[in-house]
């Protein structure tokens, strides 16, 4: 740590480098925090998570009671031991409350003014969260499992939603229109995701097996259908052709700079595909218990190197090393199944939600601190020092040792 | 790798293993990929659809596989075929299965060769119209190794907490069914995550999957 801390103010290191084995350090440590605690308000599981992307300060969660709750991650209490609290809710006494259980929730990736939630109750409401009402509903034929909006969009505001039914509804946030249809799947789809690199790329999961990618510029179907075999069709049975997965393909997630996409499916296997052609990149990792019905939902670390999967398996979140795919570790905690979890890039945090009704936070593991300590040291000192000048006190970090 | 597969099939099969036994052999799942693609490629090794299991595979040494084909093929009238496929089409692709048109088209077999070539094992049907490339007289090793698989299976979740020491369990002699060594069972069941493998400091312990 020193010499990366020496070697960027010689120069003779990229800043990047510094940051970036710190995150990697952070992340391998990663565990369960006494400290740290969410406020227990879902009497039922939590099927999603979201926390924004502008300030990292806020945690949306939605249940399958359809109650959506909004948290604050930030800690201003000096103290070390913090639970993080609600900050307002659409429960089940809201007019305008879910009937049925939430599958999705996004906020709107600009501001934390708007958030969008949708539902097995066939609708997709778009929130102001000032007021807690819904500015907007979209109404489906079948069970919405899950929406998405781009993250980087500048020409469009188009949010993807996938539903029972095998055709992929685009709705424009702008206009409240939903004239934009994408044809091609044979079964319900089961997720969507945009991709963070170009904001005109979809690459949609279904339950038959086939993972789509489209860019919605085009008028004809899809780009191209992810293939496990990579086009050698001698290696399956005739039936399993051109598929992503021998089973319902239920998760996908783009790695950080959208050159890589990883798919799950109920075939207890993880795949990791380049996302401009559509290859697969065959790295095995293993056994991947998945058993859900609906979406999982997991993630990609941002800003380490190697970077880190996080899928929920079973009762418990498996790490895996991105490229090579070795399993770094098994984060134990829930009671029941883990249905989501979501990174926070700034902290290196893992928040994960489950059928159990809590929310775990996983926190790197500080180092120890230094036996001597200088009066003005800010990064990782032993807090608590009255004699610590305040100029200097850790006002920002959460957890401090 | 090939320690293990037993010659006690009267020597008339060649040694088989399985991909994912290889898997328990090596950590790095990717790597022993990549590696049997290499040979692959080279034309060293040849891999086979088992059947049972979407993903078992089976690897044979090109060279073995060919001299126990020909061996068995001795004194049969479709040898001729037999050897003609083997130099042909084993030779120079490293698909697992073929489809009627490329048989026809690419390599010229006529309708009767391909239902020799049935008949004498090395192909098996997968469905109208394209086949597997598969080993002769395979359906005994088949029906072997599920049986032992069932039987060490059965072994662990026998056991106090569904978990033994891999220690113990090679010590444990099969019963007279069971034909395959005791270890080449554990680099299959470990391999293919029917038993979980955790260290420990008496060595690794097996501990049952509940899938």
């Amino acid at each position: 740590m020193l010499g990366y801390l020496t070697a960027r103010q010689a120069g003779l290191d990229d800043p990047l480098r510094l940051r970036r084995a710190e995150s990697t350090r952070r992340v391998q440590s990663l565990k369960l925090n006494p400290d740290r605690d969410v406020d227990r308000i879902h009497g039922n599981g939590i099927n999603t998570i979201d926390i924004e992307a502008i300030e990292g300060r806020y945690m949306l969660s939605g249940g399958a009671d359809g109650v959506v709750v909004i948290y604050d991650l930030e800690n201003y209490s000096g103290k070390q031991q913090y639970t993080c609290k609600a900050v307002c809710s659409i429960g089940r006494s809201n007019r305008h409350v879910h009937k049925f259980s939430v599958e999705t929730v996004q906020w709107y990736p600009y501001d934390t003014g708007m958030f969008v939630s949708s539902s097995f109750d066939k609708t997709m409401k778009v929130w102001d969260t000032e007021t807690l009402k819904p500015a907007e509903v979209f109404e489906f034929e079948g069970n919405v499992y899950n929406h998405h909006l781009s993250p980087i969009a500048r020409k469009h505001s188009l949010i993807a939603v996938g539903t029972k039914n095998p055709k992929i509804q685009l709705c424009d946030l702008k206009s409240g229109s939903r004239i934009h249809i994408l044809q091609g799947h044979r079964a319900e789809v089961l997720s969507v995701r945009w991709s963070p690199r170009y904001e005109h790329i979809l690459a949609s999961a279904s339950a038959d097996s086939k993972v789509k990618v489209w860019d919605v510029r085009r008028a004809s179907g899809s780009l191209f259908t992810l293939d496990q075999h990579n086009g050698d069709k001698s290696k399956a049975s005739s039936e399993a052709v051109n598929t992503a997965h021998n089973g319902r393909v239920n998760g996908l997630c783009f790695s950080g700079d959208g050159l890589h996409l990883l798919t799950t499916g109920t075939d207890d296997r993880m795949r990791l595909w380049n996302s401009a052609t559509g290859e697969n990149t065959l790295v095995n990792y293993g056994k991947v218990c998945n058993e859900s019905r609906k979406r999982l939902q997991f993630t990609v670390s941002r800003g380490c190197s190697p970077e880190f999967v996080f899928v929920p398996c079973g009762s418990s979140v498996a790490v895996y090393a991105l490229h090579t795919g070795e399993l770094v570790t098994m984060l134990r905690g829930h009671y029941n199944n883990v249905d989501c979890c979501e990174f926070h890039p700034d902290y290196q945090e893992l928040y994960s939600g489950g059928k159990d009704c809590n929310i775990l936070a996983w926190v790197p593991v500080l180092r120890a601190p230094d036996v001597e300590e200088e009066p003005d040291s800010t990064k990782k000192s032993a807090a608590g020092q009255p004699s610590v000048n305040p100029a200097f006190e850790d006002a920002w970090s959460s957890d401090e040792d | 790798m090939t320690l293990f597969p037993r010659k006690l099939f009267n020597d008339s099969l060649p040694l088989i293993v399985l991909k994912h036994q290889l898997y328990s052999v090596h950590h790095d799942k990717t790597l022993v990929d990549k590696e049997l693609n290499k040979l692959r490629e080279q034309g060293e090794l040849l891999m086979f659809q088992l059947g049972f299991d979407t993903e078992a595979f089976g690897l044979i040494f090109a060279s073995d596989y060919k001299t126990k084909v020909l061996a068995g093929e001795e004194g049969r009238e479709t040898r001729a075929t037999v050897e003609r496929f083997l130099e042909k089409v084993v030779s120079s692709c490293t698909d697992l299965s073929f489809s009627k048109d490329k048989m026809l088209r690419q390599f010229l077999f006529t309708d009767t060769e391909i239902t020799q070539l049935v008949k004498s094992g090395v192909l098996t049907v997968r469905d109208a119209g394209s086949w597997w490339l598969s080993i002769p007289n395979s359906g005994k090793f088949t029906k072997y190794f599920i049986q032992g698989r069932k039987a060490v299976l059965g072994m662990v979740k026998k056991s106090k907490y569904s978990e033994v020491l891999k220690a113990e369990l090679e010590e444990r002699r099969t019963n007279v069914q069971v034909k395959f060594p005791m270890k080449y069972l554990i680099h299959d069941i470990v391999g293919a995550e029917l038993v979980e493998s955790i260290p420990t400091t008496s060595g690794p312990l097996l501990r049952f999957v509940d899938s």
